[in-house]
Parts: structure tokens; C-alpha cells; sequence
């Protein structure tokens, strides 16, 4: 049998139930349509109903097809088959909320226009009818021309008759509804619509009437733009001419609005009755709570508050284990890896491994928020706390939308930008989701924590402590920075020439736990799909930046500084065992070397173990001192069972302690000279003229490139350039003691608490995460915003770690 | 003229006007705020802005800047 293949558009206001429609239609096989341009994006999903295979393409909700941005335009190019790679809809659904039936209407009077086989399904009858609203699905039907469908998207109530009206519709043409406008109105449109016919071949597409409708009555946006651009000045004059013609002294918008809503009261008037004025509603008793003065705000400064603490610190033990899992997994993984092969060894772990670690260790917080969102959202709170945080977000050219997204961005700017989502207007998106790396996120913290601990005093300052102080004005310099980029941005290149913040406020609906699991996966994967790649592509470029080109001197240098060190050690095992009276190959002896191993390694074990069990200082003491004491009984006993073989055993492992010691520490030495070989460290050398003035060399250099993947990469580049290796972390001693020492070319200390400074002021600015940046490109769909982020806020960080530093030294710090 | 911004907290009243800058304009008819409607002021937020309003049977909410466009009639 031939199956059929339709397309149809899914249109509808923002929370009326349209997405879950859109999954009771098509179930899971959902993919998200690439929208070039835009940064809204649309759902591609199948529906089979019979013998038919229906795409339905998922639009953006929208109140009006008015369109000021090319993000609110999309729909009206969807609609016709204009965006490429998206099909062309052979007819629409339309949703329509029956508890709010007038305002739905008024989209639904526009999309019938364009003369769509249609079929529209009628949601939140439940709701309606709670409220004493009953709609008469045959009358309304009837004033449509179209078949209306009651549905229950979450009960799977109507989805099959849904499926069968849009079955039969689409094989019968549609017919465009008539709105009565004045007839001095529609011979503007008429004319209108010529003269944009006339620029078609210009344009590479023929305008549908609706359009012109909208050209004439909005007067600007992108198709305006698209058609001046065409049509030069002689178009902008016939429009002008035309609208005032249309308008006759009167506004035209009004026009179009009344022409509307006044067939929409026609409608309803016989299609609907209510027994409701004046009711009560339950969204009303629950908001008389929840934006209260006293309890609203109190509720959600608590909510907020809860929402930071589970990125910020719950987060943190999942990450854990993430990175630990990756850790284990990798573990297998290089295990299979020869020896002989350090390169493989190398770009497994610190490349693949790595990087796949740096992706997932997103996961955690993207999820957490996401939880979060997709409930309260749900539940429609989310539009509740736009309403309570709007006065404080307006001044910054910001709305209400703005807070959750920037509030999370202090645990990660990669959630918060995703949740940017929730922002309608373009513009005051684009802003907030430039303005998300600028909070000072969880990974800045082991930097600071690091250069604070081991350089900035810990002096009382009246009841503060100095190094508690530099941590808090850290975080302030993003936010102070923030501040004035907001405003240049929304009053210079991101300058809508108005942002309404209308925003509805829907009613309260319980959340639906397949839904928010929904946003979560689609969340989880999106980010894991789209912005990993990029993110595990800089794990290996940077990875092979620091490997290559490995100088074959250094190597050798190092290899017979191994072997010396290995030759000298098995001298002295053999002096030790001649002198003592045993040959080289006694058993005894041997014996008695893997005992003293065996119980050394245990002992070290019971001493970790005592220092992560025991937090209290005492306690402590009082364990490890018991089991030294278990120790050193432990090694009378292996004396007394060994007897004569016991002394050159020690002796002998010692110095095999010794050497393994030794042979480390040039293995660390080798690093950091082929670290310094490489292109990373030429790169280093390279900028260090730019970065002197920061009070940089080129080691700091270096290691701040090394962490353009994350910023808290740093630490380990750090490490490894002095001669640690690439495990230490900011709590660690060695890698203070190193910095505190560490000497610039004249002998002078490398770092001063000046230096130290210009380097966390540097970090609390610049755009040091690839994750960042490649969430931006994912949610603005374009590579201007990450690119632009990252050189103003580069420039940023450089001038704030320039004026840091010269300050800071010139005040002796 | 009394505006919108300038009701309390439970006036109702009925839309004479609505002013402003045109994509505001549009904006505030499209939902369905059009001279003749009815609407009533719900609350407004725990800073003084913006203010929430009962109109066509659902809850909107807007800025004073934006209510001050909207000339309105006070029903008793």
C-alpha cells in the first residue's frame, strides 16, 4: 500500500498545552529543526495515523504573527515553506485554550488567513469547565470553517481524532478566512501585495497576501527590511502612501486589533457560555500567596535560594563522581595501552579521557536547573518570579526573565545560559545570555582559592579576615563589569526600539513528571550532542598543542638521567647486600623485602584512611599515633621472624623508595621541560611581552592558554610547568611552596601578591571555558555571540589584570 | 485623563485609548487590551512594579511605563 506523506505546522499561544500535544502526537521520534538565523527553535516530529505519515513541525507559541525579529518571523516562513530544510506544511493545527478562548483567537484569525487546511484542537477544557465555561465545539467549528477537536494531550484524550479531522482535512483545500476590514483596508492590502509581488524574482519567493497585511500594518521588522532592501526607497514610498492611505488618520494596529477581536466577540458570543463573572479562580486564592508582598517574596527568595544551593553544592558530589567514573572507566582503558607507546598513553588521557570528562561533568548542573525549570515552569511559577524580580532586573535594560538564568550562572554559565530559554524578547535574551559568563562560576573558585591562599595575607580587617575579602571582591568584579555592559549593549547594538514586558501569567497547573523527564533528556542531550563535540574538540586541539612538537633532546636528557639514577640504586642494593654476607638473589632477603613492602603500603593506607575519617584534630592525632605505634610492632615482629636478613632488607628498601623518588621527580622535571618545548610554552614565550605588564612571565602565560578549555585547567598546567606534574590541585601545599618560590629570570619571586591579583582579576573576567562559549553558539545559533564574548571579555580581563597589577605594585603589594 | 497606572489595587475600568510607541501599541491590542474592554487591576508586584490586570478573562501582567499608554475610564 502507498502511504502518504503530509506536512503540517503546529501553531498556538504560549501555554496552552501545544508542546504536550506535540509529544502525545508523535510520541518520542522528535528532532529539533535548524532554524537558520534565529535563535528560537522548532520540533520536527512524525504522527502516523492509518496508511499516512504526518511530519508536524512544532512552531514557537506565539500570541500574533506581528513580527519585529527574525525570531518571531520564523513562524510566518515556516508556514510557507520558506525555511530550508524544513518542509513545506500542506496544513496546520491550531491550539486553542479553552479557558482563555478570545486572546487564542486572535492567532488563530491570522493563521486562517493564509487559507491552510486546518484543524483546531482544544485544550485546557478542563480548566474551562472548573471555571462554569462551556464551548460549543460544533458552532465554533462552524465559525472557523475548520474542524475543532477537544483533546487532553497528558490523558491521550482526541489525539486520534485529532489524527483522523487532520486525515480528512488534508485532502480537501483549504479556505482563507475573510476578516471584515474596512474596504479602504483591503484595497491597501490588495495593492500592497502587488507591489511586493512585483520585487518576487528580487526577494527568490512570492509574498502571500497575509503578508502584506502585516507589512502595512506593522511598517517595519524583517520582511520590511528584506523588501527595502529590494526594493529601495521607490518600495518605502508605495508602503508609506499605502498605510496612510489604509490608516486614514486612524491607527492602523487599532484597525487590524478591532477587525479582529471584534469577529472574536462575535464567536464567542454564540459559541461559549460562562457562568463564571467574577468567580474566584484557584490561580487567584494560590497567587493572593505566592505574590504576596511578604510570603511571595518570601517564598521566593527561599526558592531561589534552593535552586543556587543544588547547582552550587549538590552538584558538586555528582560531578564527583562523574569525574571519577570517566576516571575508572579511562583507567581500563589505558591499562590496554602498551607501555611503550607514552603518546596514545598520553592522548587517551589527558585528550580523550579528559575531554569526555569535561563534558559530562556539565551534566549535573544542567540537569539540577533544568529540574527546577521544567517544574516551576510547568506549575507556571516561572512567569510569577519574572513578575516579583522585573523592578529589580528593568534598570539594567533587563526583565523579570533575566533573574533565574543570571542567578545560576554564579554556580555555571552553561546552565544558565540554556535557561535563557525562558526569555521571549530576543534582545534581553541575546543580552542575558552575553551577560551569563561575567557571574563568577564554581570554576573560578580553585583559582582564587589557590593565588588567595598562598599570597593574600591572612590579616583581620576590623571583624573581617582580608583573605575572606579579596574571595567576596572577586566575585563582585564580574557583576560590577556586568553592569555597565548591560547597558551599553541594550541601549547600542542590541537596542529593540521598544521591549513590551507583557507577559501573561498563566494559571497554576500541577506539573507533570513525564514532562519535566521530557525537558530534562532534551536538555541532557542537546547539550551532550551539540555543545560536547565542540567542547571535546578543544580537549584534543589543546592536548595536542601541549604535546607537540616534543623535542627528542629533552627525552634522551631525562632517559639516561633515569637510567644513571636506576644503575646507581641497584649499586648500592648489591653494596648493602654484600655487606651484609648475602648474594643478590637470596631468597631470604627477598622475603624479607616483600614483607617490609607489604606492611609499609598497609600502614600507608590505615594512615589515609585515619586522615579522611578523622576531621576532629585530636581525634586524629590520638588515631594516627596508635597506628604508628601497631607499625612499628608489626616491624619488631618481621625483625624477630627474619632475623639477620631484616637490617639489609630495610636498608635495601629504602634506597628502592629512594629511587623510585628520584626517578619521579625527574619524570616531573621532563614534563615541564617538554611542556616548555611545546607549542603551548612557544606560545607562552610568545605572548609574554603582551602579558608582562601583567606581571606575568611566560609560564603564567602559557598556563592561562592551556586553560582556554576550562579556567580551572590552569592549576595543572601550573603544576606541571614547575616540575609537579599535572595532578596537583588547589589545596595542595607543594604547589603553594612552588609558587611562592618560584623566581622570575632576575631572581626576583615570580609572584607577588600584586601578580596574584592581576592573575584572579584576570580570571574573574576573561572567557576561559569552551563549554561557555560553545552553549552560546548552540543558543544563538550563530558563532558571532561566542567569538564576540570571547574577545571583549578577553580585552576585558587583560585591561582589568593590567590596571590590577600596576596599581597593586605601585601601592608595594 | 486617568491611565492605568494611575488605578489601585482592585479598580476595575474600562479601555478608552491606548497610546505609545507603535510596536508597543500593537503589542498591548494584540492582547487583546482594545478601547471598549473591561479590565481590573489585580495587584502589583511586592516593588510597586509592575502591576498585574484581569483582562478577556486571564491575567496580564505590564509595567506601569507601559499602563501609563493605556487611557482608561474608572467603573464604579
Amino acid at each position: 500500500m502507498h502511504a502518504d506523506r503530509h506536512t503540517v505546522a503546529l501553531l498556538g499561544n504560549p501555554n496552552t498545552g501545544k508542546s504536550s500535544l506535540f509529544t502525545a502526537l508523535t510520541g518520542t521520534r522528535q528532532k529539533i529543526a535548524n532554524f537558520p538565523g534565529v535563535t528560537v527553535e522548532a520540533k520536527l516530529g512524525t504522527a502516523k495515523f492509518e496508511n499516512s505519515e504526518i511530519t508536524i513541525i512544532d512552531l514557537p507559541g506565539t500570541y500574533s504573527l506581528a513580527a519585529r525579529s527574525p525570531d518571531e518571523r520564523v513562524a510566518t516562513e515556516a508556514l510557507l515553506g520558506r525555511v530550508p530544510g524544513t518542509p513545506r506544511p500542506d496544513g496546520v493545527i491550531i491550539v486553542l485554550d479553552a479557558s482563555n478562548l478570545e486572546r487564542n483567537l486572535y492567532l488563530a484569525t491570522q493563521v486562517l488567513e493564509f487559507g491552510l487546511p486546518a484543524v483546531i484542537a482544544l485544550t485546557m477544557l478542563d480548566v474551562a469547565q472548573s471555571r462554569g465555561i462551556t464551548i460549543d465545539v460544533e458552532t465554533l467549528g462552524k465559525q472557523l470553517n475548520a474542524t475543532v477537536v477537544p483533546v487532553n494531550s497528558p490523558q491521550g484524550k482526541g489525539i486520534d481524532a485529532l489524527k483522523a479531522a487532520l486525515h480528512r482535512t488534508l485532502h480537501h483545500p483549504g479556505k482563507a478566512l475573510v476578516v471584515p476590514f474596512a474596504d479602504e483596508f483591503n484595497r491597501s492590502v490588495d495593492d500592497l501585495h502587488g507591489a511586493v509581488c512585483d520585487l518576487s524574482v528580487k526577494l527568490g519567493f512570492k509574498p502571500a497576501r497575509p503578508e502584506a497585511l502585516r507589512l502595512l500594518v506593522d511598517g517595519a521588522g524583517p520582511f520590511f527590511d528584506e523588501c527595502e532592501q529590494v526594493g529601495g526607497a521607490a518600495f518605502s514610498g508605495t508602503l508609506q502612501k499605502l498605510r496612510e492611505r489604509a490608516a486614514a488618520g486612524r491607527s492602523l494596529a487599532l484597525m487590524e486589533a478591532q477587525a479582529r477581536y471584534g469577529l472574536i466577540g462575535g464567536w464567542v458570543a454564540q459559541a461559549r457560555t460562562s457562568d463564571d463573572e467574577g468567580k474566584r479562580t484557584r490561580t487567584d486564592k494560590v497567587d493572593a500567596v505566592l505574590t504576596n508582598k511578604v510570603w511571595g517574596t518570601l517564598i521566593f527568595i527561599v526558592l531561589m535560594l534552593l535552586v543556587f544551593q543544588s547547582i552550587y553544592a549538590w552538584a558538586g558530589p555528582l560531578m564527583d563522581g562523574i569525574e571519577a567514573g570517566v576516571g575508572a572507566l579511562g583507567g581500563l582503558l589505558l591499562a590496554l595501552v602498551p607501555n611503550d607507546m607514552p603518546m596514545l598513553h598520553s592522548l587517551l588521557k589527558d585528550g580523550v579521557i579528559g575531554g569526555v570528562g569535561g563534558v559530562l561533568v556539565f551534566l549535573p548542573q544542567i540537569l539540577i536547573l533544568f529540574l527546577f525549570i521544567a517544574i516551576l515552569e510547568d506549575l507556571g511559577y516561572m512567569s510569577r518570579a519574572a513578575f516579583l524580580m522585573d523592578r529589580v532586573m528593568a534598570p539594567l535594560g533587563l526583565n523579570g526573565r533575566s533573574f533565574i538564568p543570571l542567578l545560576s550562572s554564579f554556580a555555571c554559565a552553561i546552565p544558565g545560559i540554556m535557561g535563557t530559554r525562558v526569555i521571549e524578547d530576543r534582545n534581553t535574551r541575546l543580552t542575558t545570555i552575553f551577560l551569563a559568563p561575567f557571574m563568577s562560576c564554581s570554576a573560578r573558585l580553585p583559582v582564587y582559592t589557590l593565588f588567595i591562599a598562598a599570597f593574600v595575607p591572612e590579616h583581620g580587617i576590623g571583624p573581617f579576615n582580608l583573605q575572606g575579602l579579596v574571595l567576596f571582591a572577586m566575585y563582585w568584579v564580574g557583576v560590577l563589569f556586568a553592569i555597565p555592559t548591560a547597558l551599553v549593549l541594550k541601549r547600542g547594538i542590541l537596542k529593540s526600539k521598544i521591549t513590551p514586558f507583557l507577559m501573561e501569567l498563566p494559571s497554576y497547573k500541577m506539573p507533570r513528571p513525564k514532562a519535566v523527564a521530557r525537558v530534562l533528556v532534551e536538555r541532557g542531550g542537546a547539550f551532550i550532542k551539540r555543545a560536547g563535540t565542540i567542547i571535546f574538540a578543544v580537549a584534543i586541539i589543546v592536548w595536542a598543542l601541549a604535546w607537540f612538537p616534543r623535542d627528542g633532546a629533552i627525552l634522551d636528557k631525562h632517559e639516561a638521567a633515569i637510567a644513571a639514577s636506576e644503575g646507581e640504586v641497584a649499586e648500592r642494593v648489591a653494596t648493602i647486600a654484600k655487606d651484609a654476607g648475602f648474594a643478590g638473589d637470596d631468597a631470604a632477603l627477598a622475603a624479607a623485602i616483600t614483607d617490609i613492602q607489604e606492611l609499609t603500603a598497609t600502614h600507608e593506607e590505615a594512615l589515609a584512611a585515619a586522615e579522611k575519617e578523622f576531621v576532629d584534630e585530636t581525634e586524629l592525632e590520638a588515631a594516627l599515633e596508635q597506628r604508628s605505634a601497631a607499625f612499628t610492632a608489626a616491624l619488631l615482629e618481621l625483625k624477630r621472624r627474619h632475623g639477620a636478613a631484616f637490617e639489609p632488607a630495610q636498608a635495601i628498601y629504602t634506597a628502592r623508595t629512594e629511587g623510585d623518588e628520584a626517578v619521579a621527580v625527574i619524570e616531573k622535571q621532563r614534563d615541564g621541560e617538554l611542556l616548555a618545548g611545546s607549542f603551548l610554552g612557544m606560545a607562552g614565550h610568545a605572548i609574554e611581552p603582551a602579558v608582562k605588564p601583567l606581571g606575568w612571565d611566560w609560564r603564567i602565560g602559557m598556563a592561562a592558554i592551556a586553560s582556554f578549555p576550562a579556567r580551572e585547567v590552569i592549576i595543572a598546567s601550573l603544576g606541571t610547568i614547575f616540575n609537579l606534574g599535572g595532578e596537583e590541585d588547589e589545596e595542595s601545599e607543594s604547589l603553594r611552596h612552588v609558587l611562592v618560590d618560584a623566581k622570575d629570570r632576575e631572581g626576583n619571586p615570580l609572584f607577588t601578591l600584586a601578580t596574584a591579583l592581576s592573575i584572579m582579576v584576570f580570571f574573574a573576567l576573561c572567557a576561559q571555558c569552551a563549554a561557555t562559549l560553545a552553549i552560546m553558539r548552540r543558543e544563538t545559533n550563530s558563532w558571532k555571540w561566542p567569538i564576540a564574548s570571547f574577545v571583549y571579555m578577553t580585552s576585558l580581563a587583560y585591561m582589568g589584570a593590567l590596571v590590577t597589577y600596576q596599581v597593586a605594585s605601585a601601592l608595594g603589594a | 485623563m486617568t491611565t492605568l497606572a494611575d488605578l489601585a489595587v482592585g479598580a476595575s475600568a474600562r479601555v478608552i485609548t491606548v497610546t505609545g510607541q507603535a510596536a508597543l501599541e500593537q503589542r498591548i491590542l494584540e492582547m487583546g487590551v482594545l478601547p471598549g474592554v473591561l479590565l481590573k487591576v489585580v495587584r502589583q508586584a511586592p516593588l510597586g512594579d509592575p502591576i498585574e490586570i484581569k483582562v478577556m478573562g486571564y491575567s496580564l501582567s505590564l509595567r506601569r511605563s507601559e499602563a501609563a499608554c493605556i487611557e482608561v475610564e474608572v467603573q464604579a
